[in-house]
């Protein structure tokens, strides 16, 4: 394990001294930042603009740097030849995979504490409160930005960055939006088989990324999570296990392939 | 225990490209034995396999057909990578990392516990020069010095074996001869050495034996004595009578004279004694006699460009 964690400190020490890691974060800081400054051109109250604008921003920032980070891990170490120093040293290949993920996972931590203790001080400071929900919204969405991580590392075993990009950002967005357009097509009775079938099955293929949003409630306490924590562990243990599979895939491909 | 350090049999790596029809055979058939303790020169043109061939010594890739064994077992074999080392040509760092942070990082990969691992850490920078540089980021290291580093990560492991490639490629004449001196060091130590090397200069100073690859091929291989050595002795007299040129040559060796100045090409077979004798007996005067040594330069080059004509 001491190896892997080796690896882990030294992908987490690469990506924060990053630059465009640090743009992204330091811009959504910046917005976070002015974002009450917003208030006046808000038709749904203070509130509703701080955190729902907050998240926003946390999440799309958590998304760029998920990929743009991974997108590299392991082509980088390539093309730069980093990964024969390291594949020559007692490493096996999965111990290599397993650290950049956890390195990777260790960063996406750092992004998020930053950011969340920008929120958490700009909801004091606005709302006048500190709403321990926020908190609970923000472990959700870096497990959200975790899984999407696992997601663009799996992809980086065989495909190119540039390639990764777009296939990353596309089960981003349809993972967000599959389970929506499933419960539409349920609905409808005029959907054959032909239409539904395909569908269910890449919602079930796909990471569901809108299960981690939990926004709604947060903004609307008068709305309630039916057995919250049951949903919260739920969630995250989805998470986790879907990173695990990933990890495995990932691992298997990389055995496989020649540098 | 394996008398080898490396030994290949047949070993062919093919490539086969996604859509074209011919694969690429990067290594054909390779039959390679380096022993233990010696220094061996594995050398060719770009393209001739070898950082092939070291890659699958790593296990980085996998052979298509035959057979490579490093130190006894099968190449890639994780157990085996605590007793060998690798420096890539060019070596890339994390350039973020300081010297002394760099190797922390390959001792932890070697598992290498504290309070061992910082002793081990600072030995090793002192031993490369670097202990002054040891807390400078590497990204503000010369070519030397980070050629230098390089080789102290492959020192980590007091390692059986050692594969360089490229070990002095763009260095200053300073820093080459630094590198050359630690190479040498190693030998004294009794560990083997596998070079892969366009610095033939190099190559020929400290190597024992060489291979020489020609597209994906081994043509040459032996020890570099007797590679080098051209079978013959180079002799020059002055004040030689013409008259002695047939009894020379009738010796079965290549005698011709330039402004009465006699050069004989002899068959390293004993005669020159008797072409000694003839010289001084037509009243010439013998001013040199050596055993000609062709420069590895002049065998590789024979060697690459006899190859491609065929």
């Amino acid at each position: 394990m001491n190896a892997t964690f080796a690896l882990a400190g030294a992908t987490f020490g690469e990506a924060i001294r990053k630059r465009i890691l640090l743009v992204i974060l330091l811009a959504a800081l910046v917005i976070l930042l002015i974002s009450p400054a917003f208030e006046p051109f808000a038709g749904r109250g203070q509130r509703t603009l701080v955190i729902s604008f907050g998240f926003g921003i946390i999440q799309l920032a958590g998304t760029f740097i998920a990929i743009i980070m991974c997108t590299g891990l392991i082509p980088t170490e390539i093309e730069r030849r980093t990964i024969y120093t390291i594949l020559s040293k007692p490493v096996q290949r999965y111990q290599f995979v397993l650290g950049k993920l956890l390195g990777a996972i260790a960063t996406l931590g750092f992004v998020y504490l930053t950011m969340g203790l920008m929120f958490l001080l700009i909801t004091r400071w606005t709302l006048g409160e500190f709403d321990p929900k926020i908190v609970q919204g923000l472990i959700m969405f870096f497990f959200q930005s975790s899984l999407l991580a696992a997601v663009t590392l799996f992809f980086s075993t065989f495909v190119s960055p540039l390639v990764n990009y777009f296939l990353s950002g596309g089960v981003f967005l349809m993972g967000n939006l599959m389970s929506t357009f499933l419960d539409t097509i349920q609905r409808n009775p005029e959907v054959t088989p032909l239409t539904r079938i395909p569908v269910q099955i890449l919602t079930v293929l796909l990471p569901n990324f809108a299960n981690f949003n939990i926004q709604n409630p947060i903004i609307n306490p008068e709305q309630v999570l039916t057995d919250e924590v049951a949903y919260l562990v739920q969630t995250i243990a989805y998470a986790v296990i879907y990173m695990v599979l990933l990890l495995v895939a990932s691992i298997l491909i990389f055995n496989q392939r020649e540098m | 225990m394996s008398d080898y350090a490396i030994k290949t049999v047949n070993l062919t790596k093919r490539y086969s490209g996604l859509w074209s029809k011919t694969p690429v055979e990067a290594v054909k058939k390779l039959n390679l034995e380096v022993h233990r303790g010696e220094i061996f020169g594995f050398l060719g043109p770009n393209g001739a396999g070898k950082t092939t061939t070291i890659k699958v010594l790593l296990g980085i890739i996998y052979p298509t057909e035959g057979e490579a064994y490093v130190l006894g077992k099968p190449a890639g074999d994780p157990s085996n990578h605590y007793n060998l080392s690798y420096l890539p040509e060019n070596p890339y760092f994390y350039d973020y990392m300081t010297g002394e942070e760099i190797l922390t990082f390959y001792a932890r990969l070697f598992g290498i516990p504290e309070p061992d691992r910082t002793k081990r850490v600072r030995e090793l920078l002192d031993r490369v020069g670097l202990s002054r540089a040891a807390n400078q980021p590497i990204r503000t290291y010369s070519k030397g010095m980070q050629q230098r580093i390089g080789l102290a990560q492959c020192l980590l492991n007091d390692p059986q074996l050692l594969i360089l490639d490229e070990p002095t490629a763009g260095l200053d004449p300073i820093a080459h001869i630094d590198i050359r001196d630690m190479i040498l060091d190693l030998r004294a130590q009794g560990k083997t050495l596998f070079i892969s090397s366009h610095q033939l200069s190099d190559v020929e100073r400290v190597c024992d034996r060489v291979a020489i690859l020609n597209r994906g091929e081994m043509v040459k291989l032996g020890k570099l004595e007797e590679l080098l050595s051209g079978g013959h002795v180079e002799l020059i007299a002055e004040k030689v009578n013409e008259g002695v040129l047939e009894p020379i040559r009738n010796l079965g060796g290549r005698a011709s004279l330039h402004d009465g100045r006699l050069i004989v090409e002899q068959p390293d077979d004993g005669t020159i004694d008797r072409v000694i004798d003839l010289v001084r007996s037509s009243g010439g005067h013998v001013i040199s006699v050596k055993p000609y040594r062709r420069t590895l330069e002049d065998l590789f080059v024979e060697t690459i460009q006899g190859g491609n004509r065929q």
